[in-house]
């Protein structure tokens, strides 16, 4: 049981991590989706700045959560945060279905659909089930680990960017062919 | 020495999250290298679905977004303020409007220069069209506006119609004309036999799909 739920509490922080790096790689794109969500008129910077607070909003959480295992307060906030992702698909789906939802940048293409509403529920019920109690003793990381895990998350957030980078960069023609 | 538990959990599902990312990377080269081996044309696929759009409109720093197929034919020219050609395009664009003779389109100048940099160019800072800055780079890219001026005709289903430099009023007339016709007679006039002369980073670029 232990290893579902550390494996559900990696897993997400793991996709916060991803999500994070790979908006930030074209954070303008990610801010005309978060455009769709403010009903007043917001000026672009304004916009451009809240896609960036965003993104490195879900990178810090995610890096947060994988580094610090043991902090309960930690699991609970990724637990909010999936269900503002289920909140966001549905809203997208209910006002601006078909829309690109730039949920991953341009890792992923995905759009505002019930597929995605459905994505949103099963990330927020992995999120709560990294919300059960784990025996102490596997939580125990000392400080080299510690330094390592948040080595390998910020690695893990640049090959996101770059990868969102390049896809990004290779995908126009796919995009004008939708 | 015993490796905690959450350490191993952990050390596996990065390698997973790394292996996904080396896929999409891999995947990504893969598909880009498959590119490079054709010329990349200038401008969108005569026929293709013109891809959705989002600018940032100078008149009033508002974000727009442009959904070709909502009914209204559209002539989009991609410029920009520091280009010679494109100041005689948004001239020509600006005479044609002016006339009338794109009553019914949608006409937007695109760039990917700041609002700012109109100021360089009096036809910029004269033109009554509208006008804004392409907010993704994916937009230059699904539109293959690779050098600039671009013209491109959409019909009011938000196919594209005509693809092509274009500098002169003929021309713009050529492409006002091919935003209009009815799907029918679609890819019927041949915008790029009519095709501008390429002037200075235009010389390098290749001819747009469906030239012939």
């Amino acid at each position: 049981m232990d290893v579902l739920v550390l494996c559900a509490k990696t897993a997400v922080a793991c996709l916060l991590i991803v999500a994070g790096g790979a908006k930030l790689a074209d954070p303008a794109s990610f801010a005309s989706t978060v455009r769709l969500f403010i009903p007043l008129r917001v000026a672009w910077p304004l916009l451009s700045a809240i896609a960036v607070g965003v993104s490195l909003g879900e990178l810090a959480v995610g890096m947060a959560s994988l580094t610090l295992p043991a902090i309960m307060a930690l699991d609970v906030l990724v637990f909010a945060i999936a269900c503002v992702f289920v909140a966001v698909s549905a809203v997208g789906y209910a006002f601006h279905r078909g829309r690109s939802c730039r949920c991953f940048g341009a890792l992923s293409q995905r759009k505002f659909d019930a597929a995605g509403v459905l994505r949103g529920a099963v990330i927020a019920g992995v999120a709560a089930v990294a919300l059960t109690h784990v025996n102490a003793a596997a939580l125990q990381l000392d400080a080299t680990a510690r330094v390592l895990l948040f080595s390998a998350a910020a690695l893990l957030a640049l090959a996101a960017f770059t990868a969102a980078r390049a896809r990004g960069a290779g995908s126009g023609r796919e995009v004008a062919a939708q | 020495m015993k490796v905690p538990l959450y350490l191993a959990v952990a050390q596996w599902t990065l390698l997973f999250a790394f292996g996904l990312l080396l896929i999409v990377v891999f995947r990504q080269l893969g598909r880009t290298l498959r590119k490079d081996d054709a010329v990349a044309p200038l401008g969108p696929e005569v026929g293709s679905k013109a891809a959705s759009l989002e600018y940032s409109r100078f008149a009033d720093d508002t974000v727009q977004y442009l959904a070709p197929g909502d009914g209204q034919p559209t002539l989009l020219a991609f410029v920009e303020p520091t280009c010679p050609s494109c100041e005689k395009l948004v001239l020509a664009l600006g005479t044609a409007e002016h006339a009338g003779e794109l009553s019914g389109l949608r006409v937007l100048l695109l760039t990917s220069s700041p609002k700012s940099y109109l100021k360089v160019s009096d036809a910029f800072r004269a033109t009554r069209l509208e006008c804004g800055r392409i907010l993704a780079r994916t937009t230059t890219q699904a539109y293959g506006a690779t050098s600039t001026p671009l013209l491109v005709a959409i019909d009011r289903d938000g196919v594209v119609r005509a693809a092509a430099p274009a500098i002169e009023l003929a021309e713009v007339r050529t492409f006002g004309r091919a935003c209009l016709l009815p799907a029918a007679e679609r890819g019927s006039i041949p915008i790029t036999a009519a095709a501008p002369k390429r002037e200075n980073d235009l010389e390098a670029a290749a001819p747009a799909p469906g030239a012939d």
